[in-house]
């Protein structure tokens, strides 16, 4: 089997990809800042750069055709950073910005706080209820397989949503029909909507758990864009037999001093003033790391 | 085929849904199989199409959900299992992987009432009520075997979910003789006319319904017996006419907690409609867990057997 040429997000370089990201994370402050209502900025800013590695980077696919067969399918099984998955896909042409930020969360809007598919084509899958993306992935990959398709299934998911036992029962799917062409990526924030995530929940070993399940782990720094873009190169062929798990460690409200790992964070809106100290934290930090 | 627990005693509406699965694998290459380790009654077609038929083992939740993401991608699947775990233990994913996106997934499964003396473990009791309530989904019920495959064939075309209960009667009767009625989603039969009250039902009550009707004949007493096999969308019509052509007087039976499944789609239609009653009774399913004992002993236990829906009637009539 061999892969369709990707559409030319494929060609970025990790330095646009670093920019794209900047400014995904800029359009998520302004958000939150007009937004009357609450935003999940923490969740938003932890899969700021799994969503532009996936949408300018290693998805195959078109915002020209969202229906081809061949396209590369994405679940946002964490659906509570829909309106990250918005952007980062407007900036790749699905949809207008300005859109998004006029309507977000208003009446008869189609950009919503969780992902509708029925009011929002080009989006895969209705999500929100926290579990529910892998069970689906698991029927999109033996799809695929079946009828000889070349496309994979990707599904991002919180760490904090691997409590969900289903969650195992999809995984353990997933390895039995031998669904190589699968490939969940967990935002490891290590947070919970209401605590750290070890205080409540025992994880670790986390990366040993999917193993014991039988599937291929990489583990990578969620925030370097090197690392993401080299697990999206290096991923094994969609005919292959061992679904891929891409452990990416990261940090809730990554970007933003005050947000960075602040239970307070998991969602909020900004007044004037603290959009502004948002917006100097994420430039100081983005020219520290491009200087 | 060896034969386990209860299941042997379904043959005919077991080897009714395999045979029916099986010929629209062929004219349907989009159908799949899903099953929760309950796949006795699928050998035929995982035979056929072993690459369409995925047994996840005891993972209801899962089953649905793969449900649901091979329906994303233009597939037909049907999941069959059994009712208590699959409208329960996968409640959430019916309700938002398949009704939500509205997908084209198909719920079969067995064990719907007090049958199978598995226990209330085993029991699915309020699953019409559960499913009923679900905006998308359309709910049937069925007893006679036979007609499991038309339902099966009628909703290939479908775009929308479908749930389809059984039971695990041991009278597994064919209650229709092939061809005296039209069966048609949406539309309710009248599997014996009356004049004096209407007796509606649907699933493993209506062949008692109609023993009933038969032993009240003897008396000079017209029973109407109206199977509602599909409890959504109900067929109001048919509720509006039986109302008035039988002197407002009803009789509700049902496997199914009382309160919850037909009896209140009835009751619904009788205030909204306005409909003016005579009396009104409903029998089925109290709120206790039932315990053990064969499906017959059970009714009767419980209040809805064949003694007490003749005495029912009787009442309504006057002459109780």
């Amino acid at each position: 089997m061999s892969r369709s040429t990707p559409t030319t997000a494929g060609a970025n370089s990790v330095e646009s990809l670093e920019a794209l990201a900047f400014e995904l994370r800029s359009k998520l402050l302004e958000l939150c800042g007009t937004y009357e209502g609450a935003v999940h900025i923490g969740g938003d800013l932890s899969v700021a750069d799994i969503l532009v590695a996936l949408y300018h980077y290693g998805l195959n696919v078109d915002p020209a055709d969202i229906a081809s067969p061949e396209r590369d399918r994405f679940i946002l099984s964490k659906g509570h950073a829909a309106v990250c998955m918005y952007i980062a896909m407007a900036m790749r042409g699905f949809f207008s910005y300005d859109d998004i930020v006029d309507t977000y969360g208003q009446l008869d809007s189609a950009y919503g706080m969780h992902p509708c598919k029925v009011q929002l084509p080009g989006v895969e899958c209705s999500t929100g209820s926290l579990g529910h993306g892998l069970p689906l992935a698991v029927g999109m990959a033996l799809s695929a397989r079946h009828r000889g398709e070349a496309h994979r299934v990707f599904t991002l998911m919180g760490d904090g949503e691997t409590g969900e036992g289903s969650v195992w029962e999809a995984v353990m799917a997933a390895r039995s029909n031998e669904l190589g062409n699968m490939v969940a990526i967990i935002d490891r924030n290590r947070q919970l909507m209401t605590s750290f995530a070890e205080e409540r929940v025992v994880f670790e070993p986390y990366p040993d758990k999917w193993r014991a399940f039988g599937w291929n782990v990489v583990e990578v720094d969620g925030h370097d864009m090197t690392e993401l873009v080299t697990a999206i190169d290096e991923l094994p062929e969609p005919s292959s037999r061992i679904p891929t798990v891409i452990i990416a460690e990261t940090v809730k409200g990554k970007g933003v001093d005050f947000m960075e790992r602040n239970l307070a964070w998991h969602a909020g809106s900004l007044g004037a003033e603290d959009l502004e100290k948002a917006r100097a934290s994420l430039s100081s930090g983005h020219q520290g790391e491009t200087a | 085929m060896p034969v386990t627990f209860t299941f042997g005693e379904m043959l005919s509406a077991r080897s009714v849904i395999g045979t029916t699965l099986a010929e629209l694998g062929e004219s349907h290459d989009n159908l799949w199989v899903l099953t929760p380790d309950i796949g006795a009654t699928l050998v035929e077609f995982r035979e056929k199409y072993p690459e369409r038929f995925v047994d996840v083992g005891l993972a209801e939740q899962v089953c649905v959900g793969v449900a649901a993401g091979l329906a994303y991608d233009g597939n037909i699947p049907v999941v069959s299992g059994m009712l208590p775990f699959l409208s329960m233990r996968a409640l959430e994913q019916i309700r938002t992987d398949v009704c939500y996106p509205n997908l084209p997934v198909k719920i079969i499964g067995t064990h719907g009432g007090l049958v199978g003396n598995g226990g209330s473990t085993h029991y699915a009791v309020e699953d019409l009520a559960l499913m009923c309530s679900l905006t998308n989904m359309t709910v049937t019920s069925i007893g006679d075997p036979m007609m499991v495959g038309e339902i099966l064939r009628q909703s290939m075309s479908m775009s929308g979910p479908l749930y389809i209960r059984l039971a695990v009667g041991k009278s597994d009767k064919v209650i229709y003789e092939a061809g005296q009625h039209d069966v048609e989603i949406g539309k309710g039969i009248v599997a014996r006319d009356g004049d004096d009250v209407t007796l509606f039902t649907h699933g493993t009550t209506v062949s008692q319904a109609l023993d009933v009707a038969d032993e009240l004949a003897a008396d000079g007493k017209s029973v109407r017996v109206v199977d509602l096999f599909t409890l959504k969308p109900i067929d109001e019509e048919l509720i509006v006419r039986c109302v008035d052509e039988t002197g407002g007087r009803v009789v509700v039976l049902e496997d199914h907690v009382a309160y919850g499944g037909l009896a209140s789609r009835v009751a619904d239609v009788v205030a909204d409609r306005g409909l003016k009653l005579t009396a009104f009774e409903r029998l089925g399913i109290p709120q206790v867990y039932a315990g053990f004992g064969d499906d017959e002993e059970l009714r009767d236990k419980h209040g809805y057997g064949h003694k007490a829906t003749v005495e029912a009637i009787r009442r309504v009539l006057g002459t109780g």
